[in-house]
Protein backbone atom coordinates (compact mmCIF):
# COMPACT_ATOMS: atom_id res chain seq x y z
CA UNK A 1 0.00 0.00 0.00
CA UNK A 2 1.23 3.65 -1.19
CA UNK A 3 1.23 6.64 0.96
CA UNK A 4 -1.30 9.09 -0.33
CA UNK A 5 -1.09 11.74 2.17
CA UNK A 6 2.32 12.66 3.21
CA UNK A 7 2.76 16.03 5.62
CA UNK A 8 6.55 17.02 6.11
CA UNK A 9 7.39 19.32 9.12
CA UNK A 10 4.68 21.26 7.97
CA UNK A 11 4.00 24.52 9.66
CA UNK A 12 0.32 26.91 9.59
CA UNK A 13 -0.10 30.16 10.96
CA UNK A 14 -2.95 32.17 11.18
CA UNK A 15 -1.33 36.09 11.49
CA UNK A 16 0.96 35.55 14.86
CA UNK A 17 -1.11 32.56 15.80
CA UNK A 18 0.87 29.16 15.06
CA UNK A 19 -1.71 26.20 14.71
CA UNK A 20 0.20 23.39 13.17
CA UNK A 21 3.80 23.52 14.84
CA UNK A 22 6.17 21.18 12.93
CA UNK A 23 3.62 18.26 12.11
CA UNK A 24 5.03 15.31 10.22
CA UNK A 25 2.23 12.56 9.46
CA UNK A 26 1.06 10.64 6.50
CA UNK A 27 -2.10 8.08 5.35
CA UNK A 28 -1.66 4.88 3.78
CA UNK A 29 -4.05 3.75 0.93
CA UNK A 30 -6.74 2.37 2.75
CA UNK A 31 -6.33 3.58 6.46
CA UNK A 32 -8.68 4.90 8.34
CA UNK A 33 -6.80 7.86 10.91
CA UNK A 34 -8.97 9.20 13.17
CA UNK A 35 -7.74 12.65 14.73
CA UNK A 36 -8.76 13.84 18.55
CA UNK A 37 -7.67 16.38 20.68
CA UNK A 38 -9.28 19.54 22.42
CA UNK A 39 -10.94 22.30 20.40
CA UNK A 40 -8.08 24.54 19.18
CA UNK A 41 -5.82 21.84 18.91
CA UNK A 42 -5.02 22.44 15.18
CA UNK A 43 -7.37 19.29 14.03
CA UNK A 44 -9.72 20.94 11.85
CA UNK A 45 -6.35 22.99 10.55
CA UNK A 46 -4.80 19.90 9.48
CA UNK A 47 -7.16 18.41 7.73
CA UNK A 48 -8.37 22.16 6.16
CA UNK A 49 -5.10 21.88 4.75
CA UNK A 50 -4.65 18.76 2.91
CA UNK A 51 -8.21 19.80 0.77
CA UNK A 52 -6.17 22.80 0.37
CA UNK A 53 -8.98 25.27 1.86
CA UNK A 54 -5.86 26.27 4.23
CA UNK A 55 -2.48 27.01 3.10
CA UNK A 56 0.40 25.68 4.77
CA UNK A 57 2.69 28.42 5.79
CA UNK A 58 6.02 26.16 5.30
CA UNK A 59 6.84 22.38 5.28
CA UNK A 60 5.91 20.08 2.77
CA UNK A 61 2.17 18.42 1.71
CA UNK A 62 1.94 16.00 -0.82
CA UNK A 63 -1.64 14.64 -1.78
CA UNK A 64 -1.70 11.49 -4.49
CA UNK A 65 1.43 12.81 -5.93
CA UNK A 66 0.68 15.92 -6.09
CA UNK A 67 3.35 18.92 -3.79
CA UNK A 68 1.00 21.54 -2.07
CA UNK A 69 0.87 24.76 -2.58
CA UNK A 70 0.06 24.22 -6.12
CA UNK A 71 -1.14 26.01 -8.81
CA UNK A 72 -5.15 26.19 -9.29
CA UNK A 73 -6.15 23.47 -11.97
CA UNK A 74 -3.98 21.03 -9.62
CA UNK A 75 -5.54 22.44 -6.40
CA UNK A 76 -8.99 21.32 -7.81
CA UNK A 77 -7.35 17.80 -9.11
CA UNK A 78 -6.73 17.43 -5.28
CA UNK A 79 -9.88 18.13 -4.59
CA UNK A 80 -11.64 16.04 -6.88
CA UNK A 81 -9.49 12.84 -5.57
CA UNK A 82 -10.29 14.14 -1.79
CA UNK A 83 -13.46 14.21 -0.45
CA UNK A 84 -14.91 16.75 2.29
CA UNK A 85 -17.76 16.53 4.90
CA UNK A 86 -18.21 19.71 7.63
CA UNK A 87 -19.38 19.70 10.75
CA UNK A 88 -22.31 21.97 9.59
CA UNK A 89 -22.68 19.43 6.69
CA UNK A 90 -22.88 23.05 4.12
CA UNK A 91 -25.37 21.48 1.97
CA UNK A 92 -26.39 23.73 -1.19
CA UNK A 93 -29.55 25.30 -0.02
CA UNK A 94 -31.37 25.92 -2.93
CA UNK A 95 -30.92 22.21 -4.42
CA UNK A 96 -32.48 19.29 -3.54
CA UNK A 97 -30.69 16.46 -1.79
CA UNK A 98 -30.60 14.80 -5.21
CA UNK A 99 -28.90 17.67 -6.78
CA UNK A 100 -26.66 18.14 -4.19
CA UNK A 101 -25.29 15.12 -4.83
CA UNK A 102 -24.85 15.27 -8.91
CA UNK A 103 -24.01 18.38 -8.80
CA UNK A 104 -20.35 17.21 -8.30
CA UNK A 105 -20.30 14.84 -11.02
CA UNK A 106 -22.49 16.53 -13.53
CA UNK A 107 -20.09 19.98 -12.80
CA UNK A 108 -16.50 18.89 -11.47
CA UNK A 109 -16.49 15.32 -13.21
CA UNK A 110 -18.26 16.38 -15.86
CA UNK A 111 -20.48 13.28 -16.51
CA UNK A 112 -23.90 13.88 -18.32
CA UNK A 113 -26.90 14.68 -16.57
CA UNK A 114 -28.76 11.32 -16.47
CA UNK A 115 -25.65 9.54 -15.77
CA UNK A 116 -24.83 11.66 -12.71
CA UNK A 117 -28.49 11.26 -11.33
CA UNK A 118 -28.03 7.77 -11.18
CA UNK A 119 -24.94 7.97 -9.46
CA UNK A 120 -26.43 10.24 -7.17
CA UNK A 121 -29.57 8.19 -6.81
CA UNK A 122 -27.83 4.84 -5.93
CA UNK A 123 -25.30 6.74 -3.28
CA UNK A 124 -28.60 8.56 -1.69
CA UNK A 125 -29.69 4.28 -1.26
CA UNK A 126 -26.63 3.81 -0.10
CA UNK A 127 -27.08 6.58 2.62
CA UNK A 128 -30.00 5.17 3.31
CA UNK A 129 -32.43 8.08 1.40
CA UNK A 130 -33.72 7.31 -1.37
CA UNK A 131 -37.07 8.39 -0.46
CA UNK A 132 -35.68 11.95 0.26
CA UNK A 133 -34.23 12.67 -3.28
CA UNK A 134 -36.77 15.27 -3.44
CA UNK A 135 -36.44 17.01 -0.40
CA UNK A 136 -34.65 20.55 -0.15
CA UNK A 137 -31.80 20.58 2.58
CA UNK A 138 -34.34 22.88 5.14
CA UNK A 139 -36.94 19.88 4.77
CA UNK A 140 -34.38 17.40 6.35
CA UNK A 141 -33.08 16.80 10.01
CA UNK A 142 -29.67 16.98 10.67
CA UNK A 143 -28.59 13.76 10.60
CA UNK A 144 -30.32 13.04 7.03
CA UNK A 145 -28.09 16.07 5.85
CA UNK A 146 -24.92 15.31 7.09
CA UNK A 147 -25.79 11.82 5.49
CA UNK A 148 -26.84 14.13 2.07
CA UNK A 149 -23.52 15.35 2.76
CA UNK A 150 -21.85 12.22 2.75
CA UNK A 151 -23.26 11.00 -0.12
CA UNK A 152 -22.36 14.38 -2.17
CA UNK A 153 -18.21 14.50 -1.17
CA UNK A 154 -19.03 10.36 -2.25
CA UNK A 155 -20.24 10.83 -5.76
CA UNK A 156 -17.18 12.67 -7.29
CA UNK A 157 -15.43 9.27 -6.24
CA UNK A 158 -12.69 10.50 -4.60
CA UNK A 159 -9.56 8.71 -3.22
CA UNK A 160 -9.76 10.13 -0.02
CA UNK A 161 -12.44 11.08 2.37
CA UNK A 162 -11.86 14.08 4.77
CA UNK A 163 -14.46 14.31 7.99
CA UNK A 164 -14.59 17.46 10.25
CA UNK A 165 -16.15 16.95 13.39
CA UNK A 166 -19.05 15.35 11.40
CA UNK A 167 -21.08 14.59 14.39
CA UNK A 168 -20.47 17.47 16.22
CA UNK A 169 -23.30 19.73 15.29
CA UNK A 170 -25.94 16.86 15.66
CA UNK A 171 -28.48 15.91 18.14
CA UNK A 172 -27.45 12.52 20.21
CA UNK A 173 -29.93 10.79 18.87
CA UNK A 174 -28.81 11.02 15.11
CA UNK A 175 -24.85 10.80 15.58
CA UNK A 176 -26.05 6.88 15.41
CA UNK A 177 -27.13 6.79 11.96
CA UNK A 178 -24.27 9.23 10.77
CA UNK A 179 -21.33 7.01 11.95
CA UNK A 180 -23.01 3.56 11.16
CA UNK A 181 -22.60 5.41 7.37
CA UNK A 182 -19.09 6.43 7.65
CA UNK A 183 -18.28 2.65 9.09
CA UNK A 184 -20.41 1.10 5.87
CA UNK A 185 -17.51 3.62 4.35
CA UNK A 186 -14.73 2.34 5.75
CA UNK A 187 -15.91 -1.21 5.61
CA UNK A 188 -17.12 -1.80 1.88
CA UNK A 189 -15.70 0.00 0.18
CA UNK A 190 -12.24 0.25 2.23
CA UNK A 191 -12.17 4.08 1.62
CA UNK A 192 -9.19 5.91 3.00
CA UNK A 193 -10.35 7.97 5.62
CA UNK A 194 -9.25 10.71 7.76
CA UNK A 195 -11.76 11.89 10.93
CA UNK A 196 -11.45 14.45 13.22
CA UNK A 197 -14.03 13.61 16.17
CA UNK A 198 -14.80 13.20 19.21
CA UNK A 199 -16.38 9.76 18.83
CA UNK A 200 -14.49 7.09 21.02
CA UNK A 201 -16.30 4.85 20.23
CA UNK A 202 -15.88 4.79 16.29
CA UNK A 203 -12.31 5.32 16.65
CA UNK A 204 -12.07 1.83 18.94
CA UNK A 205 -14.23 0.12 16.27
CA UNK A 206 -13.31 1.64 13.08
CA UNK A 207 -9.91 3.24 13.24
CA UNK A 208 -6.75 1.57 12.16
CA UNK A 209 -4.81 4.65 13.86
CA UNK A 210 -5.54 7.20 16.39
CA UNK A 211 -3.70 10.76 16.30
CA UNK A 212 -3.93 12.69 19.75
CA UNK A 213 -3.47 16.49 19.03
CA UNK A 214 -2.74 19.17 21.25
CA UNK A 215 -1.37 22.43 20.79
CA UNK A 216 -0.71 22.56 16.92
CA UNK A 217 1.40 19.46 17.29
CA UNK A 218 0.96 15.07 17.51
CA UNK A 219 1.20 13.87 21.29
CA UNK A 220 0.34 10.59 20.98
CA UNK A 221 -0.25 8.34 18.02
CA UNK A 222 -0.71 4.47 18.08
CA UNK A 223 -3.48 2.16 17.29
CA UNK A 224 -6.64 2.96 18.84
CA UNK A 225 -7.41 0.76 21.49
CA UNK A 226 -3.93 0.59 23.15
CA UNK A 227 -3.64 4.34 22.50
CA UNK A 228 -6.87 5.12 24.53
CA UNK A 229 -6.06 2.07 27.14
CA UNK A 230 -2.50 3.00 28.11
CA UNK A 231 -2.25 7.05 27.02
CA UNK A 232 1.50 7.60 28.01
CA UNK A 233 0.80 11.91 28.27
CA UNK A 234 -0.69 13.66 30.84
CA UNK A 235 -2.81 15.51 28.84
CA UNK A 236 -3.95 13.08 27.03
CA UNK A 237 -5.08 11.07 29.99
CA UNK A 238 -6.92 14.22 30.89
CA UNK A 239 -8.89 14.62 27.83
CA UNK A 240 -9.93 10.86 27.73
CA UNK A 241 -11.41 11.72 30.85
CA UNK A 242 -13.00 14.56 29.65
CA UNK A 243 -14.44 12.52 26.64
CA UNK A 244 -15.47 10.00 28.54
CA UNK A 245 -17.34 11.19 31.09
CA UNK A 246 -20.23 13.12 28.15
CA UNK B 1 -63.68 73.33 -1.57
CA UNK B 2 -64.54 72.81 -5.22
CA UNK B 3 -63.11 69.60 -6.45
CA UNK B 4 -64.13 69.13 -10.52
CA UNK B 5 -63.94 65.93 -11.80
CA UNK B 6 -63.89 66.88 -15.18
CA UNK B 7 -60.23 68.46 -14.60
CA UNK B 8 -58.94 65.05 -14.25
CA UNK B 9 -60.65 64.00 -17.18
CA UNK B 10 -59.03 66.81 -19.36
CA UNK B 11 -55.60 66.79 -17.95
CA UNK B 12 -55.60 63.21 -17.81
CA UNK B 13 -54.15 62.09 -21.77
CA UNK B 14 -51.06 64.60 -20.94
CA UNK B 15 -50.77 63.30 -17.68
CA UNK B 16 -50.69 59.72 -18.84
CA UNK B 17 -48.54 60.67 -22.01
CA UNK B 18 -46.25 61.72 -18.79
CA UNK B 19 -46.40 58.37 -17.16
CA UNK B 20 -45.14 56.86 -20.02
CA UNK B 21 -41.90 58.62 -20.51
CA UNK B 22 -41.54 58.55 -16.75
CA UNK B 23 -42.21 54.38 -17.55
CA UNK B 24 -39.56 54.17 -19.86
CA UNK B 25 -37.30 55.79 -18.60
CA UNK B 26 -37.59 53.61 -15.61
CA UNK B 27 -37.61 50.71 -17.29
CA UNK B 28 -34.19 51.49 -19.68
CA UNK B 29 -32.60 52.83 -16.12
CA UNK B 30 -33.43 49.20 -13.93
CA UNK B 31 -32.00 47.42 -16.97
CA UNK B 32 -29.10 49.43 -17.60
CA UNK B 33 -28.25 50.06 -13.75
CA UNK B 34 -28.57 45.97 -13.16
CA UNK B 35 -26.14 45.21 -15.43
CA UNK B 36 -23.73 48.11 -14.61
CA UNK B 37 -24.78 47.06 -10.45
CA UNK B 38 -23.96 43.42 -11.34
CA UNK B 39 -20.38 44.31 -12.86
CA UNK B 40 -19.49 46.80 -10.36
CA UNK B 41 -20.87 44.45 -7.00
CA UNK B 42 -19.14 41.64 -8.19
CA UNK B 43 -16.31 44.17 -8.96
CA UNK B 44 -15.49 45.08 -5.73
CA UNK B 45 -15.27 41.73 -4.79
CA UNK B 46 -12.92 40.88 -7.19
CA UNK B 47 -10.17 38.66 -5.50
CA UNK B 48 -11.84 38.35 -2.49
CA UNK B 49 -12.72 35.36 -0.57
CA UNK B 50 -16.44 36.08 -1.06
CA UNK B 51 -16.01 34.68 -4.98
CA UNK B 52 -13.89 31.71 -3.64
CA UNK B 53 -10.20 31.96 -3.59
CA UNK B 54 -7.54 34.62 -3.91
CA UNK B 55 -6.37 35.05 -7.37
CA UNK B 56 -2.44 34.03 -8.10
CA UNK B 57 0.07 35.72 -10.56
CA UNK B 58 -0.80 38.66 -13.12
CA UNK B 59 -4.48 38.10 -11.73
CA UNK B 60 -3.86 39.72 -8.22
CA UNK B 61 -2.78 43.37 -9.03
CA UNK B 62 -5.74 43.10 -12.09
CA UNK B 63 -8.53 42.12 -8.86
CA UNK B 64 -6.86 45.15 -7.08
CA UNK B 65 -7.40 47.97 -10.00
CA UNK B 66 -11.17 46.43 -10.40
CA UNK B 67 -11.68 46.67 -6.73
CA UNK B 68 -10.66 50.40 -7.26
CA UNK B 69 -12.36 51.78 -9.95
CA UNK B 70 -15.83 49.58 -8.77
CA UNK B 71 -15.54 51.21 -5.33
CA UNK B 72 -14.66 54.68 -6.89
CA UNK B 73 -17.71 54.58 -8.98
CA UNK B 74 -20.36 53.40 -6.05
CA UNK B 75 -18.63 55.93 -3.88
CA UNK B 76 -18.68 58.72 -5.65
CA UNK B 77 -22.42 58.19 -7.26
CA UNK B 78 -23.85 57.61 -3.95
CA UNK B 79 -21.82 60.67 -2.67
CA UNK B 80 -23.92 63.04 -4.96
CA UNK B 81 -27.58 64.10 -5.45
CA UNK B 82 -29.15 62.36 -8.56
CA UNK B 83 -30.57 66.26 -9.80
CA UNK B 84 -26.47 67.27 -9.76
CA UNK B 85 -25.42 64.42 -11.26
CA UNK B 86 -28.29 64.77 -14.38
CA UNK B 87 -27.46 68.39 -14.39
CA UNK B 88 -23.96 67.77 -14.71
CA UNK B 89 -24.88 65.52 -17.40
CA UNK B 90 -27.44 67.91 -18.98
CA UNK B 91 -25.38 70.93 -19.09
CA UNK B 92 -21.87 70.71 -17.71
CA UNK B 93 -20.49 67.62 -19.50
CA UNK B 94 -21.24 68.58 -23.31
CA UNK B 95 -19.33 72.04 -22.36
CA UNK B 96 -16.23 69.82 -20.83
CA UNK B 97 -16.30 67.47 -24.14
CA UNK B 98 -16.33 70.82 -26.09
CA UNK B 99 -13.54 71.98 -24.39
CA UNK B 100 -11.03 69.01 -24.87
CA UNK B 101 -12.14 68.02 -27.70
CA UNK B 102 -12.88 70.75 -30.02
CA UNK B 103 -16.21 70.01 -31.57
CA UNK B 104 -18.94 72.93 -32.70
CA UNK B 105 -22.39 71.35 -31.94
CA UNK B 106 -22.22 68.88 -29.12
CA UNK B 107 -25.37 68.49 -26.73
CA UNK B 108 -26.49 65.66 -24.56
CA UNK B 109 -30.90 64.93 -25.18
CA UNK B 110 -32.50 65.78 -22.31
CA UNK B 111 -33.99 62.13 -22.56
CA UNK B 112 -30.83 60.66 -23.14
CA UNK B 113 -29.08 62.37 -20.35
CA UNK B 114 -32.17 61.41 -17.90
CA UNK B 115 -31.88 57.43 -19.11
CA UNK B 116 -28.02 57.42 -18.64
CA UNK B 117 -28.38 59.39 -15.04
CA UNK B 118 -31.12 56.30 -13.89
CA UNK B 119 -28.79 53.63 -15.17
CA UNK B 120 -25.92 54.75 -13.48
CA UNK B 121 -27.53 56.11 -10.05
CA UNK B 122 -29.09 53.07 -9.94
CA UNK B 123 -26.53 50.83 -10.97
CA UNK B 124 -24.21 52.55 -7.88
CA UNK B 125 -27.09 51.43 -5.24
CA UNK B 126 -27.59 47.86 -7.45
CA UNK B 127 -23.95 47.49 -6.72
CA UNK B 128 -24.09 47.43 -3.08
CA UNK B 129 -27.47 45.42 -3.28
CA UNK B 130 -25.03 42.63 -5.31
CA UNK B 131 -22.41 43.07 -2.76
CA UNK B 132 -24.09 42.78 -0.05
CA UNK B 133 -26.08 39.76 -0.97
CA UNK B 134 -22.77 37.87 -2.22
CA UNK B 135 -21.17 38.46 1.11
CA UNK B 136 -23.99 37.07 2.95
CA UNK B 137 -23.63 33.65 1.12
CA UNK B 138 -22.55 31.50 4.11
CA UNK B 139 -18.32 30.43 3.32
CA UNK B 140 -19.18 27.01 4.27
CA UNK B 141 -21.00 26.67 1.36
CA UNK B 142 -18.05 28.07 -1.18
CA UNK B 143 -15.93 25.44 0.90
CA UNK B 144 -18.44 22.62 -0.39
CA UNK B 145 -18.04 23.85 -3.46
CA UNK B 146 -14.55 24.15 -3.54
CA UNK B 147 -14.03 20.57 -1.78
CA UNK B 148 -15.92 18.72 -5.16
CA UNK B 149 -13.27 20.19 -7.53
CA UNK B 150 -15.17 22.63 -9.44
CA UNK B 151 -13.75 25.96 -11.08
CA UNK B 152 -14.45 29.54 -9.45
CA UNK B 153 -16.89 30.53 -12.30
CA UNK B 154 -19.14 27.62 -11.82
CA UNK B 155 -18.71 28.43 -7.91
CA UNK B 156 -20.15 31.56 -8.95
CA UNK B 157 -22.75 30.43 -11.26
CA UNK B 158 -24.37 27.61 -9.27
CA UNK B 159 -23.50 28.37 -5.88
CA UNK B 160 -22.72 31.88 -4.92
CA UNK B 161 -25.34 33.63 -7.49
CA UNK B 162 -28.77 31.48 -7.19
CA UNK B 163 -28.19 31.98 -3.05
CA UNK B 164 -27.33 35.74 -3.73
CA UNK B 165 -30.08 36.12 -5.78
CA UNK B 166 -32.87 35.35 -3.30
CA UNK B 167 -31.81 37.41 -1.18
CA UNK B 168 -31.37 40.24 -3.67
CA UNK B 169 -35.15 40.65 -4.34
CA UNK B 170 -36.48 42.71 -1.72
CA UNK B 171 -33.67 45.37 -1.38
CA UNK B 172 -34.02 45.51 -5.54
CA UNK B 173 -37.44 45.83 -5.00
CA UNK B 174 -36.90 49.25 -2.69
CA UNK B 175 -34.11 50.46 -5.56
CA UNK B 176 -36.72 49.75 -8.24
CA UNK B 177 -39.12 52.39 -6.56
CA UNK B 178 -36.95 54.83 -5.98
CA UNK B 179 -35.42 55.00 -9.27
CA UNK B 180 -38.82 55.16 -10.45
CA UNK B 181 -39.55 58.63 -8.12
CA UNK B 182 -36.32 59.60 -9.21
CA UNK B 183 -37.24 60.40 -12.59
CA UNK B 184 -39.52 62.55 -11.60
CA UNK B 185 -36.27 65.17 -10.68
CA UNK B 186 -35.69 65.28 -14.16
CA UNK B 187 -38.04 68.10 -14.15
CA UNK B 188 -34.82 70.35 -14.06
CA UNK B 189 -33.80 69.48 -16.97
CA UNK B 190 -36.74 69.99 -19.23
CA UNK B 191 -37.81 66.11 -19.90
CA UNK B 192 -41.99 65.81 -19.99
CA UNK B 193 -42.23 63.10 -17.61
CA UNK B 194 -45.20 62.56 -15.19
CA UNK B 195 -44.17 65.03 -13.01
CA UNK B 196 -43.12 67.83 -15.31
CA UNK B 197 -46.71 67.22 -17.26
CA UNK B 198 -48.52 67.93 -14.28
CA UNK B 199 -46.20 71.08 -13.37
CA UNK B 200 -47.35 72.67 -16.67
CA UNK B 201 -51.20 71.94 -16.53
CA UNK B 202 -51.03 73.37 -13.20
CA UNK B 203 -49.71 76.09 -14.22
CA UNK B 204 -52.10 76.78 -16.88
CA UNK B 205 -55.40 75.69 -14.80
CA UNK B 206 -54.43 76.09 -11.17
CA UNK B 207 -56.19 72.79 -10.36
CA UNK B 208 -53.34 71.94 -8.34
CA UNK B 209 -55.48 69.40 -5.77
CA UNK B 210 -56.79 67.84 -8.86
CA UNK B 211 -53.95 67.42 -11.12
CA UNK B 212 -51.09 66.50 -8.18
CA UNK B 213 -53.86 64.10 -6.40
CA UNK B 214 -53.88 62.41 -10.48
CA UNK B 215 -50.37 62.38 -10.54
CA UNK B 216 -49.84 61.15 -7.31
CA UNK B 217 -52.36 58.33 -8.20
CA UNK B 218 -50.40 57.38 -11.16
CA UNK B 219 -47.11 57.31 -9.35
CA UNK B 220 -48.64 54.92 -7.33
CA UNK B 221 -50.01 52.61 -9.90
CA UNK B 222 -46.31 52.46 -11.04
CA UNK B 223 -44.71 51.99 -8.13
CA UNK B 224 -47.19 49.21 -7.14
CA UNK B 225 -46.79 47.24 -10.55
CA UNK B 226 -43.00 47.49 -9.60
CA UNK B 227 -43.71 46.05 -6.13
CA UNK B 228 -46.15 43.72 -7.65
CA UNK B 229 -43.56 42.37 -10.27
CA UNK B 230 -40.86 41.30 -7.47
CA UNK B 231 -43.15 39.75 -5.02
CA UNK B 232 -44.39 37.28 -7.91
CA UNK B 233 -40.36 36.62 -8.80
CA UNK B 234 -39.59 36.42 -4.78
CA UNK B 235 -42.51 34.05 -4.56
CA UNK B 236 -41.59 31.76 -7.68
CA UNK B 237 -38.02 31.22 -6.33
CA UNK B 238 -38.57 28.65 -3.68
CA UNK B 239 -37.51 29.94 -0.51
CA UNK B 240 -35.20 28.39 2.08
Amino acid sequence: MSIIIELKNVCKSFGNTEVLHNIDFSVTEGEVVVVIGPSGSGKSTLIRCINCLEMITSGELIVDGISIPAERKRTRQIRLEVGMVFQSFNLFPHMTALENVAFGPRKARKVGKTKATDIARALLGKVGLADFEDKLPGQLSGGQQQRVAIARALAVNPKVMLFDEPTSALDPEMIGEVLDVMKGIAKDSGMTMVVVTHEMGFAAQVGDRLIFMDDGKIVEEGKPGEVMKNPKSERLKDFLGHVKHH
Amino acid sequence: MDFEFSVIIESLPALLEGAKLTWFITILGIVGGMSIGILAGLGRLAGTESLGEEPQGFFKPLSVLIRYVSGGYVESIRGTPIIVQAMFLYFAFPMLVKAVIDIERFRVEALTAAVITIMVNAGAYIAEIVRGSVISVHKGLLEAGMSLGISRFQLIAHVIGPIAIRRMIPPLGNQFIISLKDTSLFIVIGVGELTRQGQEIMASNFRALEVWLTVAILYLIMTTCLAMTLRYFEKKMKMF
